[in-house]
């Protein structure tokens, strides 16, 4: 068709641009000045910021952490997820959409209320607990709030139903006539999963897994309400950085040091996939 | 499902009928059942929970489940400011909607169809936001209003406009992205029958493309909707408390003294979530959500 594209492009191009340069311009460059205190920045060009974050081991824990419970989180998504995206893909009754449309309107609903639900189901004295306790299989009660277990509990529920979502488009593009072939040649339907659905699935469950990693990465609010200051993840320690101590210059450093790890985690998650795949292409 | 040959003999066969229980087929199934039954309980009992604490009495002022007794007093006891910031997040959530399809879509269409050397690098500038973690967002966008006042005297930041601006920006990905899925898929050949019909080429794109790429349309106003309206961090550095979004109020109530009149709050907004999944399985289909490749 013969209308002018380019110009439909300009007006969003020119605002989106603005308003990412600008917001991250002006951020970012915050970075490389010094915190003289409420909120006002140093006029000189200086490291410092980041000479002091990679003196520190209190910041290098919290990117450590950031970055274990990222991977811990995705890694549960993608063992809890890939099987019930399996089942759900490959399942002809009609109960399949209905199941599949529960999960999507799970992930509509926001992690706050999530979290929400968790503290009522973790509460000291509440069903859980006291039924654990009853019989015996904890001495004290299980609870969430302060602890890094929770906070992974929080980060999963923040990405699970999403996830699974992604892994069901995974699963479909997966021909189901693969299978009845594997299994035609006698391959036993263990074998068939490990051996013919899995290696085709995998650059999928990487992408989705992937997607996953950068939602924890950058995973606020179940961090900050369950973690209740006691877990301190680069996310959270960036709110506090900027909002309770007024550093700016800090916050902006802490958030170039969260960008970073990130696009390198997912760099070299990129170039492992594709020696995967050239092997594979090798001995195919 | 094949068996092989030797397990056809009659012995093997009488085994089999004799112990239909535990077939390796119906321990699969068994499993599978298991496990996707678990599955869906994890997923759902937070909301659960908070569903049947909104009708049940709290123990010593706070939210148990399982509930001692049912009450529907909490209904009655949401606060005309809990409504008022739920419509407000309401408000909010649907103005970016509309900004982001009327940015979106031309945005889109340019995308796919302009024919640029470097387009690739105009799509990761569209998806830029996506990338950076929302608490960063949040305090970029501080700053930014911060320096724009110091300009123009215009402070965005507690202000209705500078959350919807931070909201568009991080819900615009959606929309493109979705409606570029869409358009790369469509087929060219019936905007060219429209046009050697006569039709101009305005009215090609109204009457035949529009409608042709409107599920990728609405896949990306929910994801741009849901994005404004789930937001917590951005809104937190950007709110007051004259003008808040409800996500924000909710996160300050869980610090303090804890309403359960917000549960019930939280119980209509879980409601809505399940019947907006049923409004759009119905007009749209749930595969316009799935394709969209967010």
């Amino acid at each position: 068709m013969t209308l002018p594209w380019p110009r439909f492009l300009l007006p969003p191009l020119v605002l989106s641009l603005a308003l990412l340069v600008g917001s991250m311009y002006v951020f970012l460059k915050g970075s490389f000045h010094a915190d003289l205190g409420v909120g006002r920045l140093g006029e000189a060009f200086t490291l410092a910021n980041y000479r002091k974050l990679f003196a520190d081991s209190f910041y290098l824990n919290s990117l450590w952490l950031t970055v274990q419970l990222s991977a811990v989180t995705t890694l549960l998504t993608i063992v809890v997820g890939v099987p019930v995206a399996y089942v759900l893909a490959r399942m002809r009754s009609r109960w399949g959409p209905v199941l599949l449309a529960v999960i999507v309107a799970a992930s509509f609903v926001t992690i706050v209320i999530k979290v929400l639900g968790l503290n009522i189901i973790f509460a000291a004295n509440g069903g859980l607990n006291r039924l654990l306790l009853e019989l015996g299989m904890i001495a004290q009660p299980l609870t969430i709030a302060g602890k890094v277990e929770g906070v992974a509990i929080g980060l999963l529920y923040f990405t699970l139903a999403f996830i699974v979502i992604l892994l069901y488009s995974v699963m479909l593009t997966i021909p189901r006539s693969l299978e009845e072939a594997a299994q035609n040649l006698g391959a036993s339907r263990w074998r068939m999963h490990w051996r013919v659905i899995l290696p085709l699935a995998l650059p999928g469950i990487i992408a989705s897994g992937l997607i996953g990693f950068n939602l924890c990465m950058g995973a606020f609010t179940s961090a900050a309400l369950i973690g209740a200051g006691k877990i301190l993840t680069l996310p959270v320690l960036i709110q506090r950085t900027v909002i309770f101590d007024t550093k700016y210059g800090m916050g902006a450093t802490l958030a170039v040091v969260l960008l970073v790890t990130g696009l390198a985690v997912n760099l070299l998650s990129i170039l492992l996939v594709s020696r995967l795949n050239a092997a594979r292409g090798m001995t195919a | 499902m094949a068996t092989p040959l030797h397990a056809r003999s009659a012995p093997a066969a009488q085994e089999r009928r004799s112990t239909p229980l535990f077939t390796e087929r119906r321990v699969n199934r068994a499993l599978a059942w298991v496990w996707v039954g678990g599955f869906f309980v994890f997923l759902l009992a937070p909301l659960a929970v908070i569903v049947a604490a909104a009708f049940g009495e709290p123990v010593h002022g706070r939210a148990v489940f399982p509930p001692p007794a049912l009450t529907l007093r909490w209904f009655g006891a949401i606060q005309g400011e809990y409504l008022t910031t739920l419509g407000r997040s309401v408000a909010l959530a649907a103005a970016v909607v509309v900004v982001c399809v009327a940015l979106g879509v031309p945005a889109a269409l340019g995308l796919v169809r302009s024919r640029w050397r470097g387009k690739a690098a105009l799509t990761a500038l569209f998806r830029a936001p996506v990338q950076i973690p929302a608490v960063v967002t949040g305090v970029a966008f501080l700053q930014l209003y911060y320096i724009v006042a110091d300009a123009t005297g215009w402070l965005g930041a507690g202000t209705w406009t500078g959350l919807l601006v931070a909201h568009v920006f991080i819900a615009l990905p959606f929309v493109v992205g979705s409606v570029v899925a869409v358009v790369q898929r469509f087929n060219t050949s019936l905007e060219e029958a429209a046009l050697i019909l006569g039709a101009s080429p305005w009215s090609t794109l109204r009457r035949v493309t529009l409608p042709a790429i409107a599920p990728g349309i609405y896949s990306g106003a929910t994801y741009a909707f849901l994005t404004s309206f789930s937001d917590l961090p951005v809104a937190l550095f950007l709110s007051s408390s004259d003008v808040r979004t409800f996500p924000v109020l909710l996160f300050q109530a869980m610090d303090y003294e804890f309403d359960p009149a917000l549960l019930a709050v939280a119980t209509i907004i879980i409601a809505a979530s399940f019947v907006a999944m049923l409004l759009f399985q119905r007009w749209v289909g749930i595969n316009a959500l799935l394709r969209s490749g967010k």
